[in-house]
């Protein structure tokens, strides 16, 4: 049985999620100015073509004109409309009435000069004298779009290129942004860190010197206090080992090892039994031997550790912890005071804490929760106010 | 029964189909009567000054406005032709048609010698 790893990045996870979203927003932006500027990039283009054109059509024009004029004089004897083979027409009244047309497309716009529509250049000339009528003459050539497939050419390569650059650019903006922030938390870590491995100290030879005391030969009223001291060491250990995971844990890499779980259970259990026995909490056991899970040993025991800590923390006096352990799944059940369905959601959150009477920092399940997803361990909460918890903690067989 | 039923109906169709026919050669009969009776004698043909106003006013609203005005009020302002055209040939004198008669007779005018459709 093992449990695998979903993690390898030198991003911090938040710092990633708000470079994504950093990113996606800068993107978002980036593209929409992008597109303006093509757009403006094609109108410019068009312009610069279809005034290329200008001289060619303006000249045509004053061939139809000059064909009209013709036709206006000899109107009684000819009929037929002039037509050229290089461009076609149409000629239009004072009222936008179409008198004759030639043209490929139908629909015109006598408003504007010059304008393309569906491979076609327009160009609209108002007549001073109206031959036959025409106040509008409309030119129509072909428009061959080379000048369109060459300008998406280079406005997609360009486009492309910059929006790569302005990526790499948001990319170092972001860094740059993040810096001091990044400082500040190199700080705090060197901080916590440094004070943490001072209470390490302390802490161990505390627990060191309790355990070596013989208690059978003490009163039985030193006996207790040893055994108060002994609780409140292995509270504040426990607080210890979790603000070091907190602090550190989550950026070491991991050395994964086949654990034994049934001696780590044990051993775990034992471990608390002197904090339980304080509450006269009744440990039971449900261990099948030679369970193993491939794991980091140090993060295993932080996620038993805590939920143990969090089972006898908030149980009742006198109530019982019942651990069971199966193939392909390990399960701590109290019958403790339970917590709502509401608070349920959000005992995983970082420096969440549902009974300000127990000590602690609320960073227990926020730690138990993290390792649990870089392992892909699955979380299975059941809890009833007044009657008790179950945690099952499953991995794939 | 049935047979006077069916003869007033065709005396009615008759009557009907005849008033019409009334109506489109009196139409007619206003433009050959009071137009045609002077231009056809004229060496200025009524499609040259058809062309004149079309080369002007271009539209059929503005060459049917501008031929009422002229003939309402015939004078150098509102005639279409050039001035050796009216040294030559004259103003003609106020039309003594009434306005319907002369909307008439302007319409079959624009019918006539209009552009639109016979272009090819």
């Amino acid at each position: 049985m093992s449990a695998s790893k979903s993690r390898a990045t030198n991003l911090h996870k938040a710092e990633r999620k708000t470079l994504i979203s950093f990113l996606s927003l800068y993107s978002f932006f980036s593209i929409i100015l992008l597109a303006i500027s093509g757009y403006l990039y094609y109108s410019l283009q068009k312009d610069l073509m279809l005034e290329g054109q200008t001289n060619k059509l303006q000249e045509d024009s004053y061939k139809l004109i000059s064909r009209l004029r013709y036709l206006h004089e000899h109107f009684d004897e000819d009929h037929t409309y002039p037509r050229f083979p290089d461009f076609r027409s149409a000629i239009y009244d004072s009222s936008k009435k179409l008198i004759f047309t030639t043209l490929n497309e139908e629909s015109v716009n006598l408003d504007k000069r010059l304008y393309t529509i569906n491979e076609n250049i327009h160009y609209v000339r108002l007549l001073e004298s109206y031959y036959l009528g025409a106040m509008y003459i409309v030119i129509e050539v072909t428009d061959s779009g080379q000048w369109f497939r060459y300008m998406k050419k280079e406005v997609i390569i360009y486009g492309v290129v910059l929006f790569v650059l302005l990526l790499i650019v948001g990319y170092y903006l972001f860094r740059l942004m993040l810096s001091p922030m990044r400082n500040s938390l190199a700080l705090l870590d060197r901080f916590i860190k440094d004070t943490t491995h001072e209470l390490n100290t302390p802490i161990s030879a505390i627990l060191t010197n309790i355990e070596m005391i013989d208690e059978s030969k003490l009163e039985p009223l030193l006996q207790k206090k040893i055994r108060r001291i002994d609780i409140a060491s292995r509270t504040i250990s426990n607080l210890y080992k979790d603000l070091t995971y907190a602090a550190l844990g989550n950026r070491v890499s991991s050395r994964d090892e086949k654990v034994n779980m049934y001696h780590l259970l044990k051993e775990r259990i034992e471990y608390f039994k002197v904090i339980s026995s304080a509450k006269n909490i009744n440990c039971i056991t449900d261990l099948h031997k030679d369970i193993y899970l491939t794991i980091d040993h140090t993060k295993i025991i932080r996620v038993i550790d805590n939920l143990l800590s969090n089972a006898i923390k908030y149980n009742k006096r006198s109530s019982f912890i019942k651990v069971t352990l199966r193939e392909n799944y390990f399960e701590i059940e109290d019958g403790g005071i339970g917590i709502s369905d509401e608070a349920i959601k959000s005992i995983f959150d970082r420096y969440a804490r549902f009974n300000k009477s127990e000590g602690g920092f609320g960073l227990g399940l926020n730690i138990v929760k993290a390792i649990a997803d870089e392992y892909k361990l699955e979380i299975k909460y059941k809890s009833k106010i007044g009657k008790g918890t179950k945690v099952r903690i499953v991995w794939k067989k | 029964m049935e047979e006077v039923k069916r003869l007033a109906v065709l005396l009615l169709l008759t009557a009907v189909i005849g008033n019409a026919q009334i109506k489109q050669l009196s139409k007619e009969e206003i433009y050959t009567g009071n137009c045609m009776k002077c231009h056809k004698q004229m060496s200025l043909t009524m499609q040259k000054i058809f062309m004149r106003y079309l080369l002007k006013y271009s539209s059929e609203v503005s060459v049917k406005s501008a031929l009422y005005d002229f003939l309402k009020n015939p004078n150098y302002f509102t005639s279409a032709l050039r001035k050796d055209q009216i040294a030559r040939y004259g103003l003609k004198g106020k039309t003594t048609l009434t306005d319907t008669q002369l909307r008439k007779a302007i319409d079959t005018y624009w019918e006539k010698y209009k552009v639109f459709g016979k272009l090819k």
